[in-house]
């Protein structure tokens, strides 16, 4: 089954031959590990970046924090019929790709990518998702500026007077330099 | 699923919601309005938000030409901030800059008029609760509870006797505090006029004109609206805020909570922008770009509301 999975990777089988290695990625672990196996040494010879297993859960714990998006959702893209086995769902499509995207940005120096490995199924969702889920970033010294000038405009200073305005001089708005 | 519980849920809160406001409640809100203009007072307060907390004085003194006002922030650099009737001045020793933003143009100065109260029950409801001391002061304690998401919800605590607010609290969907205002100490009565002179010269330091004018955004291409019930559009004004180039400036409020949104163009800003989302306190900001321009809309609205507004400005070319 093992030389099936790796000829399924390389896209060497015929229409016909398809069947049998994606049932047994669909039904069996171990097929499914050989699967993350075969791409995690393809990834290494070709020198990508590693994606840690792990890595996935923690992406979902916090996104399951974030606060649930307003905008209406663009219709999802479905992917290929062939590559939904190996992707249950398109929230699992892109917590993975967010996965990966957060890992190359936040990755430790080389050398020091803990095991076991695998590789992110393809990102085909991430970017309508991304589009309406900002991403988090610090205060700047230059948000100081933004924020003194909202708050002359505020009707809460009509009831704290001027105490709010010391949200635009706090050190956590303008102590980290861009 | 848990959106459509959401939903349902919102539903049977605004339909327990409608009862209008308890009399008593509005007039509490009339008399911590009137306090704020009517008193003198020297205080320290503590700003809390996110597992932090920040150490304040806060002077007012009150007069027949509009009052005086300074703020200065008691840990880390010795930032403070001077309000007079003409123009509000920030000090900033770190980079040697003082900050003025004229307040020539008063009439569109929001402020929450004594006529506005009355329409905040439409969003919020307002009820006034039991007694409880802060600061050594005996306070009135007030809700104020949105009654859907798009906002925040507020607590405060009034001195009884005199109005003055010591302490408020705004909270989110879940009931969980984003930001509060707690005073420590309170003295009301006469301030002296040379309490609210600033602590330094600032000699030799830059000094950053707002220069703000009113706009009309619309002709140079822009589109945008409040997009949320009960937000209306308040000011819309072009100013500076550090670059040399101008800045559009259109607030939104509901007449408790505001939402400014501010247009620029990409080229010749010296920082790089920071595109996404940031929080502090009830304050979220958001940062997207929209035809080589940068739209940071600033607003004291849970984070989903400020991402509305923001997505809401387009660009087309003017004919």
């Amino acid at each position: 089954m093992k030389s099936k999975i790796s000829a399924l990777m390389d896209g060497e089988l015929d229409a016909g031959e398809l069947h049998e290695p994606l049932s047994a990625l669909h039904q069996d672990p171990g097929a499914r590990d050989a699967w993350r196996t075969y791409h995690l040494i393809s990834d290494a010879l070709q020198g990508r970046a590693l994606v840690r297993t792990d890595c996935l859960s923690r992406v979902a714990a916090r996104l399951a924090q974030e606060p649930v998006p307003v905008a209406a959702q663009p219709a999802a893209v479905r992917p290929p019929e062939r590559a939904r086995w190996f992707v249950p769902s398109a929230l699992a499509a892109s917590l993975a790709a967010v996965a990966l995207v957060g890992w190359v940005a936040f990755a430790p120096p080389a050398g020091n990518a803990p095991a076991p490995l695998a590789r992110a199924p393809a990102p085909v969702v991430a970017q309508a998702e991304r589009a309406q889920e900002p991403a988090r970033v610090p205060l700047t010294s230059a948000s100081r500026d933004y924020l003194l000038a909202h708050q002359a405009f505020s009707p809460r200073n009509g009831l704290l007077g001027m105490a709010p305005y010391v949200r635009s001089v706090s050190s956590d708005a303008g102590a980290k330099k861009p | 699923m848990s959106r459509a519980l959401g939903a349902l849920l919102l539903c049977a809160a605004s339909g327990l919601a409608q009862a209008q406001a308890a009399p008593e409640a509005l007039e509490w809100l009339r008399k911590i309005h009137q306090a704020t203009q009517k008193l003198s007072y020297t205080g320290v307060f503590v700003y809390q938000q996110g597992g932090r907390t920040e150490t304040s004085r806060i002077t007012r003194r009150a007069d027949a030409g509009g009052g005086a006002e300074k703020l200065e922030v008691l840990d880390g650099t010795p930032r403070e901030i001077l309000r007079t009737q003409d123009e509000i001045r920030c000090y900033l020793p770190e980079s040697q800059v003082v900050k003025v933003d004229q307040r020539r143009d008063q009439r569109g100065f929001p402020s929450l008029l004594p006529e506005q109260v009355n329409a905040l029950a439409e969003h919020y409801a307002i009820d006034t609760g039991g007694v409880q001391r802060i600061a050594g002061y005996d306070c009135q304690v007030l809700q104020l509870t949105p009654r859907d998401n798009l906002r925040y919800g507020y607590q405060l605590w009034a001195d009884l006797r005199t109005g003055m607010l010591l302490k408020a609290r705004a909270f989110d969907a879940k009931g969980e505090t984003v930001e509060q205002f707690t005073f420590t100490q309170l003295d009301i009565g006469s301030v002296p006029r040379g309490r609210l002179r600033p602590s330094r010269a600032a000699r030799g330091w830059r000094v950053e004109q707002a220069g703000v004018a009113p706009a009309d955004l619309s002709r140079s291409g822009w589109s945008m609206s409040a997009d949320l019930p009960g937000f209306r559009k308040i000011v819309e004004i072009r100013r500076m805020l550090r670059d040399a180039q101008p800045v559009g400036q259109v607030v939104y409020s509901d007449g408790l909570a505001a939402v400014s949104v501010f247009i620029e163009p990409l080229a010749g800003r010296s920082e790089a922008a920071r595109l996404g989302l940031a929080t502090m306190g009830a304050l979220n900001v958001y940062t997207r770009e929209v035809a080589d321009h940068l739209v940071t809309v600033v607003g004291e609205a849970p984070a989903g509301s400020v991402q509305r507004i923001g997505n809401t400005v387009e660009y087309h070319r003017p004919q």
